[in-house]
């Protein structure tokens, strides 16, 4: 978790929950999310250019919109890893950080193209890819807490003594 | 402290909070629907609990997709159904309505207590005087399990209103204004409150429409205080209301907003007026104000959804039904309706939609090419009429 390394791909400004995951895919069931990672983006054949712990790398507001979970789920299923962006929408961030996808807030998406390799430390806020390097601010000890345990759930059940 | 802290203070058995503070609050109702239900009762079972933290303050509410429009959304419905029988609580289905309108009927939390249901539009709280707070599955099952909610107290925007509002104005005008002056994402992680002698202007129904859009422009918390101004803000913004006139919402973005008369003759194809932003009786008199005795454009498919059973009852008994259907426009079941895109109206690449609804990304509401407009319930009747964007000449006169 504390650091990780991947290719990137990279999207705009106000990337909305609908784009991520369209409303007519939410009844999906949970197993083929996946398939429909930003299903709401023209042009864009997103699970044939999504790797395996791919870095996902956007400007400002990424996810706003809806609560929908399934948005971050979709594209964890889909394979990304870590999402960097100027700005998160409120919910959106929790969602990620409470199903285990790392979020990380950082201007850097006008630096990068997509096929670019990234390093990202979470745990010291450093960003480095082809000699160059970009600080952050770190992840809060809470939201780092959380993504320890993999997610909300674990980290409740631990909470609750549940074995 | 602001009325935002002294609620989250009080919520987290605390005397004081500053904003940046990481609290633990006590919830009074934790609710979800058939879209984040179905997820948040498998992250339930995984938590492992027994039982839910207070049986008469978990609700499940069906207002997505009802009646189902595939097979999958049905399977959902039995999924909290089979919960819902499992843990004793309460669910409301076969169409009774919007989320947010039945918790404000049937389930309404106190002024300053703490509301979180699994939808981003739980900020419509606010307009009663609850704090909503939008989440998503996994953090709705654990409050469901635990009766609790981590949340960092934030920093507040204050709005403090003066004036009167023109009667072509509404609650909807007012928070697509403020989306034009903020944008998407100014507030993130803040809270907004709106005070001042103007928010007299604005009935519990209006209010839970500004409310309901807070979390368009990224307010963590949207609430109405009272005509006194909040101490310990962070800012303040003032709202002549008086100067104010009707607002629109352009092609793709809630934040997109210019005078309606900008775009004023546009041609349109469907108007849509419902959702738990605009579907409250107060919504409905101003689309039979403009319906009476008059008939939409033909070439335009007007739908009309009201947010609770409650409301299609009233209008029934007064008659409003039947004027709206005389009109050429329908009257479709409570619920969410066409507002996202799953059934019920979908629109195509050839549509112009102005919509009462709270989104207007690409493919909210079927084709990613269909432009949607956002307005007011006014705004959309009167558009419905001439079949073009019009703005509306103030009460029953377009």
């Amino acid at each position: 978790m504390k650091t990780i390394k991947g290719t990137v791909i990279v999207l705009g400004d106000d990337v909305d929950t609908d784009q991520i995951l369209p409303g007519y895919a939410m009844a999906e069931p949970f197993e083929s999310l996946g398939n429909f990672a930003m299903a709401g983006v023209t042009g864009m054949n997103f699970s044939k250019i999504a790797e395996p712990g791919c870095i996902l790398v956007a400007g400002r507001n990424f996810g706003c919109g809806s609560s929908r979970e399934q948005a971050p789920i979709a594209l964890k299923m889909a394979g990304v890893a870590l999402i960097v962006a100027k700005g998160f929408a409120r919910i959106f961030r929790r969602n990620s950080i409470n199903i285990g996808l790392p979020v990380f807030a950082a201007d850097i998406v006008d630096q990068l193209k997509t096929g670019d390799e990234i390093t990202v430390d979470l745990e010291n806020g450093e960003i480095t890819w082809n000699g160059n390097s970009f600080s952050a601010p770190p992840l809060s000890d809470n939201v780092r807490k959380t993504l320890e345990y993999g997610g909300l759930i674990p980290r409740v059940r631990a909470e609750l003594n549940i074995q | 402290m602001n009325r935002i802290e002294k609620y989250l203070a009080k919520a987290a058995n605390l005397e004081e909070v500053t904003h940046g503070q990481d609290i633990t609050c006590q919830v009074s109702y934790v609710a979800a629907h058939d879209v984040t239900a179905p997820i948040a009762i498998k992250m339930f079972r995984e938590i492992g609990v027994k039982q839910v933290f207070d049986p008469e303050r978990v609700v499940l509410i069906v207002d997505h997709i009802y009646p189902a429009a595939t097979e999958k959304a049905r399977d959902g419905v039995w999924l909290m159904d089979d919960f819902a029988k499992e843990f004793g609580i309460k669910l409301y289905h076969r169409g009774q309505g919007v989320i947010h309108q039945l918790m404000y009927e049937k389930h309404r939390a106190n002024p300053g207590e703490l509301v979180v249901i699994a939808d981003s539009h739980t900020c419509t709280c606010g307009g009663y005087g609850a704090i909503g707070i939008g989440v998503g599955s996994t953090e709705m099952a654990a409050a469901m399990a635990t009766g609790r909610l981590d949340l960092e107290v934030p920093e507040v925007v204050q709005i403090h209103l003066t004036g009167e509002l023109p009667a072509n104005v509404f609650g909807k005008d007012l928070i697509l204004y403020l989306g034009g002056i903020f944008g998407t994402d100014y507030l993130v992680d803040k809270g907004l409150i709106l005070t001042g002698p103007g928010i007299e202007n604005f009935s519990v129904a209006e209010r839970m429409t500004v409310c309901n859009m807070g979390t368009e422009i990224g307010s963590m918390i949207t609430l109405f205080g009272s005509t006194a101004r909040e101490p310990d803000v962070a800012e303040t913004r003032e709202v002549d209301l008086s100067s104010l006139i009707p607002q629109i919402a352009r092609p793709f973005s809630p934040a997109n907003v210019v005078p309606v008369r900008e775009v004023e003759g546009t041609p349109i194809t469907q108007v849509v007026v419902g959702s738990c932003t605009n579907g409250r009786l107060n919504d409905m008199e101003q689309v039979v104000k403009a319906f009476k005795g008059r008939h939409v454009h033909p070439e335009v498919n007007t739908f009309v959804v009201p947010a609770s059973v409650e409301i299609l009852d009233q209008m029934e008994a007064n008659g409003w039904c039947k004027i709206i259907r005389d009109a050429g426009a329908t009257v479709l079941n409570p619920g969410c309706g066409s507002c996202f895109g799953a059934h019920e109206g979908l629109a195509s690449a050839r549509d112009v939609v102005v919509a009462t609804t709270n989104r207007n990304f690409p493919g909210r509401m079927g084709s990613l090419k269909a432009n949607i407009y956002l307005a007011s319930p006014a705004t959309a009747a009167a558009s419905a009429l001439t079949g073009k964007i019009t703005v509306p000449r103030g009460e029953g006169a377009e």
